[in-house]
């Protein structure tokens, strides 16, 4: 466990070295002093509570998810951009022969690098919607506390694409494919088996083909709907009425890491 | 009892590439006994490094066991007592020479004020007190071998694999890590040396093996293997020493080496003996006579043309 947190701790320094934290809070400031500007020059939650048939706290929200939802998607970009060289980096030669030479099982090696890795994206996530939810309650005087759940929505998001990075980062030790695979899930892959099951698919005669689409739909890990639909529902507290896509998501992720350190055990270097 | 045991290890780098297969270490077998110096001395791409990745579990072997410490090889927890200086250690350029000494101190084992007073002697040690809170990416290539070093020792390892730990240090630098390896010594460690520089080793280890091509073709103490041969250095003194000598020419190899100084080279003492007679017959003197001893450069060069020779017949 020791060994662990140690790779886990200078992962986090490793971030720090590459301005991930400050890109970060450059964004988050900058985030926030918009909302209070905008805020202070127009009551927007006002004109759009009339579009909820003046359900006002319902309205707060989705002003509130409207500024928040475009940052954390740059959020989540920027963070499979820093993390997708954490992996080569530690692969490359001289340094990995020099981990595999300390008292630390390569299990334990992938696990501190992911809890890393999650952990950055967490604290700055954490920051940055803890800001915006701060510049909201206080303007509103609405202490909406269920908002804050969707900072583990969104680092959950981030923690299943980061796994697929780290699987690829091992299998090719450079960090471009990885990084345009997380891309390609997280903006194309799923999103579009989302539509497709629950909106083509009903459409669809050929059984094999929506098997097909169950299937897929199934395997890839949800992140769209994590990202939006569940999100959505956890910052209006309405719960999770729905565990389906978090789970099937999560056990994408727990097979992603195994394959991962089940193919690390074995590399040679 | 033994620090390092080898049976039979055999590795073959296969590169799914181009269907290639590396014989890098053949039916390796060896012994080290606990607090001694072993070189293992070899040319480039004999197979030395690939034995030390073997012993640490970098790579695995294709065939055969090994023990360090009287664990077999796999058992990682073991390497809490060992360290390690890897040929090309690359070091996270963002951290601080103390920072990479914690971290690695830390992924020994070590933790709190301990590992703290033993990165300040370390670094003591190795000469770079006032470089701890540097960033190694301003460290020159001599300074990153001994911060390199230190990191090997941090843990006061108790078997020490040091792969060209000369490599990139300038004279005074090497002199220095002498030291270094000769006090570890004292201290009953037990030291695993890789170099393709033989006056190192010569210097420094109890019994070197002489690697090519994957086979360890000799081991032994140094004067094992530098064994002296029928070579006398001579200094003479006469009015026509060079006459005298010429006179030999054909039957005995006397070659003049400057400065008063012959190279002899004879078949067996009573030869010499006949030599010196003749010399001292016709009146000259003799000043001083050493023999020759192979260095173990010679010895090198010889038994890797020697094994190179078996290879194709
Ligand atoms: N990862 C690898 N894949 C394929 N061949 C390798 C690999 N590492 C080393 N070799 C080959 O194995 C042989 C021994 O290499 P090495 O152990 O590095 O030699 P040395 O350290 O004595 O210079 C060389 O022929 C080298 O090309
Ligand atoms: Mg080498």
């Amino acid at each position: 466990m020791k060994n662990i947190l140690t790779i886990t701790w200078y992962s986090l320094r490793e971030a720090l070295a590459r301005k991930v934290f400050i890109a970060f809070i450059i964004i988050s400031t900058l985030t926030v002093g918009l909302v209070t500007l905008i805020l202070n020059v127009a009551d927007i939650v006002k004109v759009v509570s009339s579009g909820y048939q003046g359900n006002y706290f319902q309205a707060f929200t989705t002003v509130e998810m409207m500024f928040i939802s475009p940052v954390t998607l740059i959020g989540i970009l920027m963070s499979i951009f820093s993390s997708a060289s954490f992996i080569p980096v530690m692969l490359e030669k001289g340094n990995i022969d020099l981990l595999l030479s300390k008292p630390i099982s390569r299990e334990q090696l992938i696990t501190g690098k992911f809890l890393g890795g999650v952990l950055v994206v967490l604290i700055n996530i954490a920051v940055l919607i803890i800001g915006v939810w701060l510049a909201f309650s206080f303007k509103f005087s609405i202490w909406n506390f269920n908002f804050l759940l969707i900072i583990f929505t969104i680092t959950f998001t981030f923690a299943i694409l980061y796994s697929v990075i780290i699987l690829f980062g091992i299998l090719t030790k450079s960090s471009a494919p990885g990084m345009m695979i997380a891309y390609l899930i997280f903006l194309i892959v799923s999103p579009m088996l989302y539509t497709f099951e629950f909106k083509i698919s009903g459409l669809l005669i050929n059984s094999f083909l929506k098997g097909s689409i169950d299937f897929l739909y199934y395997f890839f890990p949800k992140t769209s709907e994590i990202m939006g639909k569940i999100t959505m529902s956890l910052a209006l507290g309405n719960g999770i009425d729905n565990y389906q896509p978090l789970l099937t998501s999560l056990g994408f992720l727990i097979l992603t890491l195994g394959i991962s350190i089940a193919i690390f055990r074995k590399k040679e270097f | 009892m033994n620090a390092i045991e080898i049976n039979s290890l055999t590795k073959v780098y296969s590169s799914s590439f181009n269907k290639k297969q590396t014989m890098a270490l053949q039916n390796f077998s060896l012994n080290v006994t606990e607090g001694t110096i072993f070189g293992l001395l070899g040319p480039n791409g004999a197979g030395k490094t690939t034995l030390i990745k073997l012993l640490l579990g970098i790579i695995f072997p294709t065939n055969g066991t090994a023990k360090i410490l009287n664990y077999y090889i796999h058992e990682y927890k073991i390497k809490s007592r060992v360290g390690y200086l890897p040929e090309n250690h690359k070091y996270p350029s963002y951290l601080k020479g103390k920072e990479v000494l914690d971290f690695y101190g830390k992924l020994s084992g070590m933790s709190g004020s301990s590992l703290k007073i033993k990165i300040d002697e370390m670094l003591e040690l190795v000469n770079l007190s006032k470089w701890g809170k540097t960033k190694i990416k301003n460290y020159s290539k001599g300074m990153m071998q001994r911060l390199g070093l230190a990191q090997a020792l941090l843990n006061d390892p108790d078997l020490i694999f040091l792969d060209e730990p000369t490599d990139g240090v300038d004279p005074i630098g090497r002199k220095e890590i002498r030291d270094i390896l000769l006090n570890l010594k004292q201290r009953k460690k037990t030291i695993f040396l890789n170099s393709h520089l033989l006056s190192e080793v010569e210097l420094l280890t109890d019994r070197v093996g002489i690697l090519n091509k994957g086979k360890l073709i000799r081991e032994g103490t140094v004067n094992e293997l530098t064994q002296k041969k029928q070579e006398y250095k001579l200094s003479i003194e006469g009015e026509n020493a060079e006459q005298i000598i010429k006179d030999f020419d054909n039957r005995i190899s006397f070659v003049n080496s400057g400065n008063g100084y012959y190279n002899l080279k004879v078949s067996d003492s009573v030869q010499l003996n006949m030599v010196l007679d003749v010399l001292r017959n016709n009146g000259i003197i003799i000043k001083e006579m050493v023999q020759q001893k192979d260095s173990l450069e010679d010895i090198f060069i010889s038994l890797i043309q020697e094994s190179e020779k078996k290879e194709l017949q």
